[in-house]
């Protein structure tokens, strides 16, 4: 009961900040509605802002962006479409994205990223085990499965999801054979496809 | 090749599609795929979904309380847009929004879960053949026009509902549709799933508080056994409850004043109508 409530709560919240422009105008209703959200959803949001860019600093410029890009486009989300996490979730992804690529001409950094993609891979799983009664279903079922993959596959799917990387990319960040990298998408993508058609 | 005909290779195309690693040409390609054919679109849905999941699998990281500060700031700086924005909105452009989100329950094949549906819900059952129709035909815009004009003069004619709410079972099923007529007070209750309360048992309707510790549940009437049930209530009732559930209880209820004795059945969140 109290993992649907949240998911209830969250849809409400985000509801309230979409008719913050509604004749009858709740536009401190909007603001409070979105400290709530904040409240709630920040830690998960900003452990995704630092898996994407691997820096505290520019985490915390793509958890602000996001949460001013949620203010923005609150009015679009559609529960039957994705569970309210993951619709956050993806936003944080996605303006996490143009921050990387908004530095991408810096070569100075550049290093940096690539040193700590390495170590992320070498230490293997880096996932905390998951508060699984917090989760949505659909996140319950990815975890489940990705758990199965050898973690050397979990961590290049999380990776190439994550930070949209193509497999050259990929192979390049970590220093490993484009072939490698190859394999372990495709045997990784393989046994998700099989496990996750069991979950439905 | 029919891609539709060769689901494991579609389903292996699609998850590629959404993880990123089609690349080039052959993303091009699937795209365009998917541009013409609900199903392929369908099929890249799914797994664009249970990709989004991947964020919600990272770890937990507190951010440094400045960043709300800064967000805060950033919201109040911001200009009031003009009210007119979504209440003034011409009926077309209700619509429009109303298809768009039937259009991805309607691709998504029902794998999408249903936690709470937004939308005009005395359209029922016709929007949805509707759509399902919309869905298989290439979009023409004569077409489109026609069946809009048609879901219009249907919408003109129906009571301005403002508050929705899909109640779920456990199984994120839906069970029982209600919608709220503030300019009549009234509550309308549909029974969508096939649930029947026993010859001793009544289902009771609550507006749940906005948090813990804001007070009790409040039922807002006691269902008979009709497909479709009308409840009157207050609009001061029904608008502050951030959800609603729907309880079992005795024949007749619960005393009133009493709080819910049953077990939770069907509960899901109140939301305005796109006006």
């Amino acid at each position: 009961m109290a993992h649907d409530f949240d998911n209830l709560q969250l849809i409400a919240l985000i509801d309230r900040i979409a008719h913050r422009d509604a004749v009858g105008g709740r536009s401190s209703d909007a603001e409070t509605a979105l400290r709530e959200l904040y409240e709630l959803t920040s830690s998960k949001l900003f452990g995704v802002a630092l898996r994407v860019v691997n820096n505290r600093n520019w985490a915390e410029d793509v958890l602000q962006e996001a949460y001013l890009n949620i203010w923005r486009i609150a009015g679009d989300y559609r529960a039957p479409l994705s569970p309210p996490m993951a619709w956050m979730g993806v936003i944080v992804r996605s303006r996490a994205l143009d921050f990387l690529r908004r530095r991408a001409s810096e070569r100075a950094d550049a290093g940096l990223e690539l040193d700590d993609a390495i170590t992320e891979t070498v230490a293997g799983d880096s996932a905390n085990p998951m508060d699984t009664s917090q989760a949505s279903q659909q996140a319950q079922a990815l975890y489940e499965c990705m758990a199965r993959l050898e973690s050397r596959q979990r961590e290049v799917v999380s990776l190439a999801y994550l930070r949209d990387l193509s497999h050259s990319e990929l192979a390049q960040q970590l220093r490993l054979p484009l072939g490698t990298v190859k394999t372990w998408i495709r045997r990784g993508l393989e046994q998700l496809r099989g496990c996750m058609g069991r979950f439905a | 090749m029919n891609l539709l005909n060769h689901p494991e290779l579609l389903d292996k195309l699609a998850s590629a599609y959404a993880l990123g690693s089609l690349r080039g040409g052959a993303r091009r390609r699937f795209e365009a795929l998917a541009r013409q054919s609900p199903g392929v679109r369908s099929a890249a849905l799914v797994w664009q979904e249970r990709f989004a999941a991947m964020t919600e699998l990272q770890p937990v990281q507190a951010p440094d309380p400045n960043v709300w500060k800064r967000i805060e700031n950033l919201i109040q700086a911001q200009p009031v847009a003009a009210p007119a924005s979504t209440a003034g909105a011409p009926v077309l452009e209700r619509l429009r929004r109303m298809l768009s989100l039937w259009r991805g329950a309607a691709l998504a094949g029902g794998l999408a879960t249903l936690t709470a549906v937004v939308v005009g819900l005395n359209l029922g059952r016709q929007v949805e053949q509707r759509e399902a129709q919309l869905a298989q035909t290439a979009p023409q815009t004569e077409q489109l026009s026609r069946r809009n004009a048609e879901l219009t003069a249907q919408l003109e004619s129906r009571p301005e509902i403002q508050y929705v709410a899909v109640l779920n079972d456990e199984n994120a099923a839906a069970s029982v549709l209600v919608t709220f007529d503030p300019r009549r007070n009234t509550l309308t209750l549909k029974r969508v799933g096939d649930f029947r309360e026993s010859p001793d048992k009544s289902l009771e309707l609550w507006a749940l508080p906005r948090g813990a510790g804001q007070g009790a549940p409040r039922s807002l009437g006691v269902m008979d056994g009709g497909a479709v049930v009308r409840l009157t209530a207050a609009a001061s009732e029904v608008q502050q409850a951030p959800a609603l559930a729907i309880t079992l209880e005795p024949k007749g209820g619960v005393p009133p004043g009493s709080g819910p004795t049953g077990p939770i059945l069907f509960k899901g969140p109140l939301l305005q109508t796109p006006v």
